[in-house]
């Protein structure tokens, strides 16, 4: 333990330098880019495929079926790898095309879960107000499963975060890549570096869970 | 002394190829340099693919985010012989794993990054001359006791995906009959760290990158296992391109450009 | 240089002894790492609901850490930083105890769930027949929460199997870590891919199916992600 203990304590002199430290946040930044971006594409995304499966569109429901069901049971790792070394995307692609693949999947059941939590019943109000399909589903039905979906969609965002730190594999420096590279010139630093990097995806994440859970909170009292 | 007068020479050489070659190959003379290089003068930056966890060959120094380097500086003479300006390069950070895809899918224009020529690499990419010569080495720790490749019987062997290391010590173990267990990893600095942890007794790759990473309780042995030769990638379809890279290349090799680079940045 | 011609795969085929031994590793790991999920969600699942305060500020601790920080640098962490700590664990078993404290987290937080979905009034009434807090919540509470946790601890057990590939950045011996090997030694990366993403989905797929079912068939709403 000993041994543990003095290392941990004399790699973090070496991470708490200025330098690795501004380093180590232009990762979170990167971070935080790369999330945010797979989050808003796998949403649109997810909208659509959810939209598809709760609406019984024929034939393309069948696909959205198909894919959702392929892509949330295989390993993200894998969706990224093979986006780019099979479909020789660039690193950055392949990170955003490998996580959405999986998230897009995730999120178009959080969607049509939300979907189908509104009562059939408001159908049939509103069609007895002369209102269209296409109508009802975009200012009736939408709106209320929206609001619903948010708390899924904020700790699927969580997901996303924890799970770039697959993506320096490929090459992409994000926060976890980072601690990488100062690895590099600093092998000793090893555990201190992953001790850090641990600290800083909690604070991130923690605030975000933190802001899930009080969302939740404030839906939960109004739809009741 | 000598030393000194040696330096003298080698700066004043420099100096005259660095002038020779910028009034040669600068974009605005209108000499082609080909289609593929007339393309990156359009587009006015050299895009490189590069290590950037390699210290002495390219590595990102977390103080400033730069990246430099021996290879860095070779893409910045490439750079200058197709632009006109070092200093006009993109650098992209490649593994071992990602460098060849990169170059396929066209994100980069050429790779220097520890990249071992072999003929099998050669049917799917373009390779310059060799610009540094190498050998795989073993790194072990001193309190290991362990002498050589024949000491490593049944003991654990960290490698790092897609590179030649493996291939290369399986051959030369076999006939020892020596038996070592490979374990690969993305890339070198995990392989340290599990040489430091005792997860694996030997981090093995080419000497010059193992240099980078020795310290005060590690030795590289003396042995080589192998005769790697580092050259820039291209992609294949670009052979003018290819040229371009390789004649900058010979011209930094006859004006002596390139060994004063190695002695820069301690490779010599 | 097509990348998915047919001599690929029949390389593929050739070498699939790696596919398959991958395939076992990461059966094994998974297996033994729900196992451990399991007994480390049940304990802290009741922590969770205990009637103190130090069980409860425990349970926060492990579940809010281990949901928040990523799997690989976790895994990581245990497989380079454990040996200092004079524990040299073989790889498998790296894996086991990352995947396990991981997936753990979730499912105490399934199982904190399950046990409030049983009525308080019950404890109350075990109470007044007797029984202390332990022999309640053994004999009354979880039995009756058992039923509500088992479609998302079918996902879970999911979630996990899809997780074990982060054995491969440890050298772990699994079947993305052959792949990985193998596709890169090669480059039959297309081959090499379908065949590891087909041979996850027919270890995930039925447990997505048995969730599904288990799901109607108790009437519950959708699943959660981990």
């Amino acid at each position: 333990m000993a041994g543990f203990t003095e290392l941990l304590l004399q790699g973090m002199s070496i991470v708490l330098r200025a330098e690795n430290l501004r380093f180590l946040l232009k990762g979170v930044g990167v971070t935080l880019e790369l999330s945010l971006e797979v989050i808003l594409i796998s949403f649109l995304l997810g909208v659509a495929l959810g939209i598809l499966r709760y609406a019984r569109v024929p034939v393309l429901a069948t696909m959205a079926a198909t894919y959702v069901e392929a892509m949330r049971n295989s390993p993200m790792l894998l969706l990224i790898l093979a986006a780019h070394f099979a479909l020789r995307l660039t690193a950055w692609n392949s990170g955003v095309a490998g996580m959405s693949l999986y998230t897009s999947a995730v999120l178009a059941e959080v969607v049509r879960g939300g979907l189908n939590s509104i009562d059939r019943g408001q159908w049939e109000a509103a069609r007895a107000q002369g209102f269209r399909y296409v109508q009802i589903l975009w200012h009736v039905v939408l709106p209320q499963a929206l609001r619903r979906m948010i708390p899924p969609i904020v700790s699927q965002f969580i997901t996303v975060v924890k799970d770039t730190a697959y993506v320096w594999l490929i090459g992409v420096d994000e926060l976890t890549g980072r601690a990488k590279i100062i690895m590099g010139a600093h092998a000793e630093a090893v555990i201190a570096l992953f001790f850090t990097i641990a600290v800083v995806y909690f604070i991130v994440n923690y605030v975000l869970s933190a802001m899930a859970r009080s969302l939740e909170r404030r839906y939960w009292a109004r739809s009741f | 002394m000598m030393a000194a007068v040696a330096a003298a020479i080698l700066v004043s050489v420099l100096g005259l190829t660095a002038c020779s070659s910028s009034s040669g190959g600068s974009s605005g003379n209108g000499k082609s340099l080909g289609q593929s290089a007339d393309a990156i003068q359009k587009r006015g930056v050299l895009k490189a693919g590069v290590k950037i966890d390699v210290p002495k060959f390219g590595y990102k120094d977390p103080g400033t985010g730069k990246i430099d380097g021996f290879e860095v500086d070779l893409v910045r003479a490439v750079a200058k012989k197709i632009l006109g300006d070092p200093n006009k390069i993109e650098l992209t950070g490649v593994t071992a794993k990602t460098r060849a895809a990169l170059l396929d899918n066209g994100e980069l224009d050429l790779v220097a990054a520890t990249f071992t020529i072999t003929e099998d690499r050669k049917k799917s990419l373009n390779f310059t001359d060799s610009y540094f010569t190498d050998g795989i080495a073993i790194m072990v720790k001193k309190s290991s006791g362990l002498t050589g490749l024949k000491d490593l019987d049944k003991k654990k062997i960290g490698v790092a995906k897609s590179a030649t290391t493996k291939a290369r010590l399986q051959e030369k173990a076999d006939p020892l009959g020596v038996k070592p267990e490979f374990l690969e990893f993305d890339s070198y600095p995990e392989i340290k760290a599990a040489l430091d942890a005792g997860r694996v007794d030997a981090f093995s790759v080419d000497g010059a990158i193992l240099y980078g990473y020795l310290d005060d309780s590690t030795q590289i042995l003396p042995d080589r296992y192998s005769q790697e030769e580092y050259g820039i990638a291209t992609a294949k379809p670009k052979t003018d391109l290819a040229k371009v890279v390789n004649d900058t290349l010979a011209e930094m090799k006859s004006s002596g450009e390139l060994d004063q680079l190695k002695q820069k940045w301690g490779l010599k | 240089m097509n990348p998915l011609a047919w001599w690929r795969w029949q390389a593929l085929f050739e070498n699939r002894a790696i596919f398959l031994q991958g395939l076992g590793q990461t059966v094994l790991a998974s297996a033994l790492a729900l196992g451990l999920a399991l007994v480390l969600g049940a304990v802290f699942g009741v922590m969770a609901v205990s009637p103190w305060r130090l069980p409860r500020w425990l349970n926060r601790a492990y579940v809010e850490f281990t949901q928040n920080t990523p799997l690989v640098v976790q895994v990581l962490f245990l497989y380079l930083g454990l040996p200092y700590a004079g524990i040299m664990m073989p790889v498998l078993w790296v894996g086991v105890l990352g995947l396990g404290i991981y997936h753990g987290a979730y499912v105490a937080e399934v199982v904190r769930a399950g046990i409030n979905s049983v009525h308080r009034g019950q404890l109350e009434a075990a109470y007044s027949q007797g029984f202390n807090y332990f022999g309640a919540m053994r004999h009354i509470i979880l039995p009756q929460a058992a039923r509500v946790v088992l479609p998302p601890l079918t996902n879970q057990a999911l979630a996990l199997i899809k997780n074990s590939a982060v054995l491969a950045m440890i050298a772990g011996g699994d079947l993305m870590y052959y792949t990985d090997s193998w596709s890169s030694d090669t480059l039959h990366y297309g081959p090499a891919y379908i065949v590891a993403g087909l041979l996850y989905l027919v270890l995930t797929l039925p447990l997505a199916w048995l969730t599904t079912n288990l799901e109607v068939r108790l009437g519950r709403g959708q699943r959660g992600v981990a």
